[in-house]
C-alpha cells in the first residue's frame, strides 16, 4: 500500500524553480532516506510534504489523499528537527504533551501517550527535566517523544544527526533502525547528506541533485548498479574512482598515459569513463599493473588500509588493501584492475554490462 | 616572526591592582555628583522649612518627620498614590501586551509595507513629547476621557510604545524558525504559539518593558499635569508634588518629603527586577 506519493512535485521561489517535477512512491511502513549534497532539494522536497512550503506544483498524496493544501497538523505527519526545536521553557514532559494539550486532548490521555513515548525513547527519569539540562543525545530523544505522542503515520526527521558528535551519531543512528521496528506500520522519510546513514538506515534511498531526482532504490541496488557517474560518486565510502578513457583504436582504449586497456562487449564502443571502488583495484610490482603511479598517502584503519595512489598523469586513486600489509608512501606501485567494474558513456550514464575479472590480456603497456 | 625570537617583556606602569583601585575612585567620584541631588532632597525632607537653606549640610541637626505626616495628609498623597498606581499598572498591562504582539508580528511576518511601518515607527521617536501633548489632550476630549482616570492612564500608555516595539521585534526575530513550525506541525494557532511559546522565551524583555514602563508611568510629569489640570482629584504623584508650590510660598519641606515618598515604590522595584532589567538591555543590544 502507498504511504506517501509524490507526483510531479515542483517548487519555486519567485522565478527560480528549485525542485523540477519529482517523482517518488512510498510504501507504508517504508524507512526511506533521502540523500544528496546541500543544496539538492531534500529538505525543501521533506518541508514540502510537512506542510512547512507550499507545493508549486505536482500532486503530494499521504494515504491516497490528496493533501498539498491540508494543514501540517492534519496531514498525520510529524517531523523532528535537526536543531530538535524543543521549547526552552518547558520541561520534557511538557515538551511532549505540548501540542497534544493545546489542541484539547484529555490531561490523562495526554499523560498517557506521554510516558509511552517516555519508555519506548526510554527518557522517563528525564520527563521533569529542562532542555537545557539535557545532552544532545537526549534532546534528540525528546524531539523524537514529541513526534511519536502524536500516532503520526509518517515520520519526517530532517538531519537529525547532524548535531551530535560522531560516537553518539552512530549510537543514535542504531536506535533509529530499532525504533522503526518498534513502530512497525510507521512511515518513515529521513534526509541526509550523510551517505553512511542512508546506506544503513534505508529500506529504500532516494539520490537527489539540483531537484531532480537521479535514482531510487535499495541501498545496496545503488552501491553495485548506480545508474550514472553523480550516484556511482555519491553512494559508497571512499569514493568511487573514476578513470578517464580516451578513444584508441577499435575496442583499445587510452589511458591519460601512454598505458592501454581493451574492453570487449555490445556497448563497449560508447565507454568514455570506467569506475572503480577502492576494493576493486590492487597494487602490484611497478611494471606489472595496468598503469603506475606514487603511493601519496596511506590511511591505516587496523583492518584496512587506503592507500592513495597518483598516477603519472596527476589523478588521485584509492586502493584498499588488507590492514596490515604496510604500504610504504612514496614508492612507486603498479595498480591493477580487478574484481568488479563500472562502466559510464560520455554523458556519464552507466552502462549494465561490467567486467567482473580484468585478465593479464587486457594489459598492454606502451 | 622566527619562532626562535626572544620577546622583551615591559612591566606596566600600574599594577592591576592599582589600576583597579584608581579606577574605582574616579568613578566614585562621579558616582557622587551623580546622586547628590537625590541626597538633598532626602535630606531636605527631613528639616523644617528654616533649616533647608541654613547651610547645615546633608545630615540634618533636628531630623523630625513632621513634613511626611504633613504630605500624606494634607496634600492628599494618600489619593494622588491610588491614582498612581492605576496609572501604571493599567498602562504598564496595556503597553506590555501590546508593543509584545505588535513586536511579535513586525519582528518575525514578512509582510508588504512592513520595511514603512518600521521606518514610520522609528521616526516617532524623534518627536519630543512636547509637541503631541495637546493632540493627545485633544483626543482624550473628544472620546469623552478628558477628565477621567482612565484617559491619563490611557494617554500615559504612549511615552515609550515604540522603543517597546523595536525591543520586542529585534527579540523574537532572534528565535529560531524551527520552534514556531514545531509548534504549527503539532496544530497549534498563531495566538496560542505567541502566548506560549514566544511569550514566555521573552522574559528579559517583558521585564525590561515593565520596568520602564513602570518609571515611566510614574514619573510622567508633563502629561498628567495638562491632562488633569481642571480636575484635581485625578492627579498623579508628580503632579501633585508640585502643588505643594504656592502662589506666594514654597513648601519645600513638604514638598520633598511627598517627592521622597513617590520615588519609593519605584526604587524598590528596580531593586527587586534589576538582574532581569539589565539582562535583558544587554540581550537586545547584542541582539
Amino acid at each position: 500500500m502507498t504511504g506517501v506519493s509524490l507526483k510531479d512535485i515542483k517548487k519555486s521561489y519567485g522565478g527560480l524553480e528549485v525542485v523540477h517535477g519529482v517523482d517518488i512512491e512510498i510504501d507504508k511502513g517504508e524507512f526511506v532516506v533521502f540523500v544528496g549534497p546541500s543544496g539538492c532539494g531534500k529538505s525543501t522536497l521533506l518541508r514540502m510534504i510537512a506542510g512547512l512550503e507550499e507545493i508549486t506544483g505536482g500532486d503530494l498524496k499521504i494515504h491516497g489523499q490528496r493533501v498539498n493544501d491540508v494543514d501540517p497538523s492534519n496531514r498525520g505527519v510529524a517531523m523532528v528537527f535537526q536543531t530538535y526545536a524543543l521549547y526552552p521553557h518547558m520541561t520534557v514532559d511538557q515538551n511532549m504533551g505540548f501540542g497534544l494539550r493545546m489542541n484539547g486532548t484529555p490531561k490523562a490521555e495526554v499523560a498517557k501517550r506521554v510516558s509511552e513515548a517516555a519508555k519506548i525513547l526510554q527518557i522517563e527519569e528525564l520527563l521533569d527535566r529542562k532542555p537545557k539540562q539535557l545532552s544532545g543525545g537526549q534532546r534528540q530523544r525528546v524531539a523524537i517523544g514529541r513526534a511519536i505522542v502524536r500516532h503520526p503515520q509518517v515520520f519526517l526527521f530532517d538531519e537529525p544527526l547532524s548535531n551530535l558528535d560522531a560516537e553518539l551519531r552512530v549510537a543514535t543512528r542504531l536506535e533509529l533502525a530499532k525504533l522503526h521496528q518498534k513502530l512497525a506500520g510507521s512511515t518513515m522519510i529521513y534526509v541526509t547528506h550523510d551517505q553512511v546513514e542512508a546506506m544503513t538506515l534505508a529500506d529504500k534511498i532516494v539520490v537527489l541533485r539540483k531537484g531532480r531526482v537521479e535514482q531510487i532504490g535499495e541501498p545496496m541496488e545503488l552501491y553495485e548498479n548506480p545508474a550514472n557517474l553523480f550516484v556511482a560518486g555519491f553512494i559508497g565510502s571512499p569514493k568511487m574512482n573514476f578513470l578517464d578513457l580516451e578513444g584508441g583504436e577499435g575496442l583499445t582504449f587510452r589511458f591519460k598515459d601512454a598505458s592501454t586497456v581493451a574492453l570487449s562487449g555490445d556497448a563497449a564502443a560508447q565507454t568514455a569513463v570506467l569506475g572503480l571502488r577502492a576494493d576493486q583495484m590492487t597494487l602490484s610490482e611497478p611494471d606489472e599493473g595496468h598503469f603506475a603511479g606514487t603511493v601519496s598517502v596511506v590511511e591505516r584503519l587496523g583492518d584496512s588500509e587506503f592507500v592513495y595512489v597518483t598516477t603519472e598523469w596527476g589523478q588521485e586513486l584509492v586502493v584498499r588493501v588488507p590492514g596490515g600489509t604496510n604500504t610504504q608512501m612514496g614508492v612507486l606501485t603498479g595498480v591493477v584492475l580487478s574484481g568488479r567494474t563500472h562502466f559510464f558513456d560520455g554523458e556519464g550514464r552507466s552502462f549494465p554490462v561490467f567486467r567482473s575479472l580484468w585478465t593479464k590480456a587486457d594489459i598492454n603497456r606502451g | 616572526m622566527p619562532h626562535d625570537a626572544s620577546v622583551s617583556i615591559r612591566p606596566p606602569v600600574l599594577s592591576p591592582r592599582m589600576r583597579r583601585v584608581l579606577i574605582s575612585v574616579v568613578l566614585a567620584a562621579v558616582c557622587a555628583v551623580w546622586i547628590y541631588p537625590l541626597l538633598w532632597m532626602v535630606s531636605a525632607s527631613l528639616k523644617d522649612n528654616a533649616a533647608i537653606f541654613a547651610n547645615e549640610g546633608l545630615i540634618p541637626e533636628r531630623p523630625s518627620f513632621e513634613n511626611y505626616v504633613r504630605a500624606w495628609k494634607e496634600a492628599n498623597i494618600g489619593s494622588y498614590f491610588f491614582n498612581t498606581v492605576f496609572v501604571t499598572v493599567g498602562s504598564v498591562i496595556l503597553v506590555t501586551i501590546a508593543s509584545s504582539m505588535m513586536g511579535y508580528v513586525l519582528g518575525r511576518r514578512r509582510f508588504v509595507g512592513r520595511g514603512l511601518i518600521f521606518a514610520l515607527i522609528a521616526f516617532t521617536i524623534f518627536v519630543p513629547q512636547g509637541y503631541t501633548i495637546i493632540p493627545v489632550f485633544d483626543l482624550l476630549t473628544r472620546m469623552g476621557l478628558g477628565q477621567s482616570l482612565w484617559g491619563v492612564m490611557l494617554a500615559t500608555c504612549g511615552g515609550s510604545f515604540v522603543i517597546f516595539v523595536l525591543l520586542f521585534a529585534g527579540y523574537f526575530s532572534q528565535i529560531p524558525n524551527e520552534l514556531e513550525e514545531a509548534a504549527k506541525m503539532d496544530g497549534v494557532s498563531f495566538i496560542k504559539t505567541f502566548w506560549f511559546v514566544m511569550l514566555p522565551l521573552a522574559r528579559p524583555i517583558v521585564v525590561t518593558v515593565v520596568v520602564m514602563q513602570t518609571l515611566y508611568a510614574w514619573n510622567d510629569f508633563l502629561l498628567p499635569l495638562v491632562v488633569t489640570l481642571a480636575n484635581p482629584s485625578i492627579r498623579t504623584l508628580s503632579v501633585g508634588v508640585y502643588a505643594f508650590r504656592g502662589e506666594n510660598f514654597i513648601d519645600w519641606g513638604g514638598m520633598t518629603a511627598a517627592s521622597t515618598i513617590s520615588i519609593l515604590p519605584v526604587v524598590i522595584l528596580f531593586l527587586f527586577l534589576q538582574r532581569y532589567f539589565i539582562d535583558g538591555l544587554a540581550g537586545a543590544v547584542k541582539g
